[in-house]
């Protein structure tokens, strides 16, 4: 049995062939539409470091909530944090077209606008990069010391390093509250400056761990049925699909929640933001989102045939790697354009985010052992069974 | 593959199954001890206040009452609230942690589950009350009438907790019950009394122990506990509606379904912490109810202080953020200074601050400590639910109409005569019911243990 990934040739060269198409789109949209190009760049750049921090976030509740059954395949969440640092980068890039994306970051608005010079104390262009810098600066060295005490595990054991673990863990989730909520205020919300909702946080941290957990769920299947993780049984799916059905539930009710106590309430300045998307050719994504975020695993999940079956559980993975785009899309694009666009650019852009992720991840992931060896829970994962 | 070094051990000692039998039901076949007596007679006390405070209001009125045009929702309202976010640990123990396959959830859910019954029982006694008339309460119920074709208004977040509520108590209850039909039957088989063995064995529904039974047993907690983590969540959102459906500064927030369900959650599994250490102190059950359970119980607290932290940032950052003036009002002149500041920083110390003292183990480790904290939760959780119903009622839109409140005797009475309530209905499941699920305990008793002593 291969204790470790390899990461061979062909993986290489499809990687970066996404890359390169991504970087082409990317190039094609700045020269035709930069609005659409920047939007595109934010989109896929949020989309994946939300799963990141999902998966990020997946190991550290692992440590704190003492769960053994996740032991065997910690490694893959570990590797999907490393794409932390590079989001970090292409956040910082944002810079180039703040005068596209953020309304707030005209030149001159706050002067004519009196909502924008009352929150220019905190939207404004340095303080939002010194605020990116603070919360990746954070994750980024959370995430490290996580990935290295898993590693210095391997090599000592003992159960020093398990609950120096399991203490980050705790500081991680604490600042990650804080961070993500603001973060998610600074380069979401802040796209319709006007509007405001204060469930916004945790409804976009929420939608994080939820497709993080799923694009977990897929990657240890694919690795499964590639050869590695042999141990991986029906009990675990099982989990997996608990945790993808409860966030569905979730993801639902913090949707619902949003919607239904804007609509009831029917206050201008907050019903403005789903007017726009009930018009103008939005409506139809509207449902879609709900459809692919809530309904379909929601639905398929609900049977307990269907959540131990390795196939179905990766097909409600793969609806929700669109459901996350849709669910993107929608909170970014009804800012940026009056009807939805959607092409090359959008197509690219994904591929390369995809393709820059895959490489980024498999990266990581063939630096150390697929199996930690010293982890104090290892065997209850193994030999996981649950009636 | 259960880890006892790591993960703390579930029950202590070399127990075998008859012996956790009998210590558990003890208490049962003991004579009620003097501190028992005492409470109860404290409670009864209580109780009886909270009687003749409901008969002045139903006799004269909610004259009686301070609230007024301005303040229309006073104590009532936040005692219901109080008592609705106590009642839900009581199924959040029980279903969340039976999914996520919590063992340490054994020893405790019982008495949650009691908790819940009695402290959603004291908040249904607010809303009746406040009707006015409370002998037409049955209005509330939605039915093709003689009234005219009167209906109730479908719209109306009220009527969705009636709904919601009444669902709750029903579930939550068959839930509690049934849960305890094969300790009723242990008691009924080892009593001596014949006047227990009719009793116990009339609620225990014949129970024989066969494993046909047991199948069933377990198919039914599943298919309630599935309705009961459903309703868990639903009722406090929708209590949460009954202010977020509004346009008042400082009610209407999206955030509040889940600000009200975790501070629910936080009241709750505090007042399940203060519970379990009188039972541990009282009855010495220090065997069945660890170090490591209150451990884990201080832990949730934390985690779950911190969201709530995280909730009142979120809630005074937003209404800045909003541009809103009667958000920023509500918020820095009403809240965090003027009137009300007072409660308002009560909330955030009692909620917020104090429980971070449980980061320390010394804290966690010292039951005197966590028991003054977990009290403080709970002073503090009502302190919050005053901040939200009080502070933005007393100064909205119209500065003519502001005005302050403060409860008269009848009020108090009434709160002082839900905690009798509470108290007696707690005191009589000390006496009369097993506080700790004995099949559960036993299907725990060799998790982590390697070489079974008894085949």
């Amino acid at each position: 049995m291969e204790t470790k990934f390899t990461l061979n040739q062909r993986y290489k060269i499809i990687c970066f062939g996404l890359i390169i198409i991504g970087i082409a789109a990317f190039v094609y949209g700045y020269l035709t539409n930069p609005t659409e190009a920047w939007a595109n760049l934010l989109l896929n750049n949020y989309y994946f470091l939300s799963i990141a921090i999902g998966a990020s976030f997946f190991m550290a509740l692992q440590y704190i909530t003492q769960s053994g059954w996740s032991a065997m395949f910690k490694r893959v969440p570990e590797a999907m944090s490393s794409f932390i640092p590079v989001a970090a980068i292409v956040m910082l890039l944002i810079f180039f077209g703040m005068d596209h994306l953020y309304h707030w970051a005209h030149h001159g608005a706050a002067e004519t606008d009196p909502v924008i010079a009352h929150k220019a104390p905190y939207l404004n262009i340095p303080f939002f990069f010194i605020r990116i810098v603070i919360y990746f600066s954070l994750w980024m060295v959370l995430t490290h010391l996580l990935r290295k005490f898993s590693i210095q595990e391997d090599l000592e054991g003992g159960l020093k390093y398990f609950e120096k673990s399991e203490l980050y863990s705790k500081i991680y989730i604490f600042l990650l509250g804080f961070t993500f909520s603001l973060a998610s205020f600074d380069w979401i919300m802040s796209l319709d400056v006007h509007w405001f909702s204060n469930i916004f946080a945790l409804k976009m941290f929420v939608t994080g761990f939820y497709h993080g957990v799923a694009m977990l769920a897929l990657i240890v299947i694919l690795l499964h049925e590639r050869g590695h993780y042999k141990e991986l049984n029906s009990s675990h799916m099982m989990d997996f699909s608990r945790y993808i059905f409860m966030l569905s539930i979730l993801w639902g009710y913090f949707f619902f929640a949003q919607f239904m106590l804007i609509w009831f309430s029917n206050i201008p300045e907050e019903t403005i933001y789903y007017a726009k998307m009930w018009n103008n050719g939005w409506k139809a994504l509207f449902y879609v989102n709900i459809v692919l975020n809530w309904f379909l695993p929601f639905m398929i999940l609900m049977s307990k045939k269907a959540d131990r079956n390795r196939q179905i559980v990766k097909w409600v993975a793969i609806i929700l790697i669109f459901g996350q785009w849709i669910d993107m899309y929608i909170h970014i694009f009804p800012a940026i354009t009056i009807t939805p666009v959607f092409g090359f650019i959008e197509i690219g852009a994904f591929l390369g985010f995809a393709g820059l992720f895959a490489l980024v991840f498999g990266y990581t992931l063939s630096k150390a052992a697929m199996i930690p060896a010293n982890h104090p829970y290892l065997e209850e994962s193994l030999y996981h069974h649950v009636e | 593959m259960y880890k006892t070094e790591i993960r703390g051990p579930l029950v202590l000692g070399d127990k075998t199954y008859g012996r956790i039998s009998q210590d558990i039901t003890a208490p049962i076949d003991r004579r009620a001890p003097v501190w028992w007596k005492a409470a109860m007679a404290v409670s009864l006390l209580a109780a009886t206040f909270g009687v003749i405070a409901m008969y002045v209001t139903v006799r004269y009125g909610i004259g009686t009452w301070n609230v007024n045009n301005s303040v229309a929702w006073g104590w009532e309202i936040i005692n219901f609230v109080w008592w609705i976010g106590i009642g839900h640990a009581g199924t959040a123990f029980s279903i969340f942690l039976l999914i996520l396959r919590q063992k340490w959830r054994t020893s405790i859910n019982r008495a949650a589950e009691a908790m819940t019954v009695f402290a959603v029982m004291c908040a249904a006694i607010y809303p009746a009350i406040h009707m006015g008339r409370v002998w037409l309460a049955f209005y509330i119920f939605p039915y093709p009438n003689t009234r005219g074709p009167l209906w109730v208004n479908f719209n109306s977040p009220l009527f969705w907790d009636f709904i919601a509520i009444s669902a709750y108590l029903l579930i939550s209850a068959s839930f509690w019950y049934f849960g305890m039909v094969p300790d009723f039957a242990t008691i009924r088989d080892k009593t001596t009394s014949k006047f227990k063995k009719a009793i116990y064995g009339f609620f225990a529904f014949g129970w024989t122990g066969s494993s046909k039974e047991w199948l069933r047993y377990e198919a039914l907690s599943y298919v309630l506990g599935g309705i009961a983590a459903v309703l868990v969540v639903s009722v406090h959102s929708i209590v949460s509606t009954d202010f977020a459906s509004s346009v008042i500064p400082g009610w209407h927030a999206t955030l509040f379904p889940p600000y009200f369900v975790v501070g629910a959650i936080f009241s709750g599994f505090a007042m399940v912490m203060t519970l379990m250490i009188i039972i541990r102190k009282a009855y010495s059950f220090q065997d069945y109810i660890t170090d490591s359970h209150l451990n884990a119980i201080a832990k949730i607290l934390i985690f779950v202080s911190l969201i709530m932290g995280t909730a009142y940032g979120t809630e005074v950052f937003m209404s800045w953020y909003s541009g809103n003036e009667y958000e920023m009002f509500t918020f820095f002149k009403n809240r965090i200074t003027g009137d009300y500041s007072f409660q308002f920083w009560a909330m955030v110390t009692c909620n917020a601050i104090i429980p971070q003292l449980f980061w320390f183990k010394k804290v966690r480790k010292n039951l005197t400590i966590a028991f003054i904290i977990s009290l403080i939760i709970n002073v503090g959780m009502w302190y919050e639910r005053f901040n939200i119903v009080v502070t933005s009622l007393a100064k909205d839109y119209l500065p003519s109409s502001w005005t302050t409140y403060s409860p008269t005797w009848v009020e108090i009475g009434l709160y002082i005569g839900t905690l009798g309530i509470f108290g007696i209905g707690v005191l009589f499941f000390f006496k009369f019911i097993p506080m700790i699920a004995i099949s559960e305990v036993k299907g725990v008793l060799n998790a982590g243990k390697t070489v079974h002593k008894q085949h």
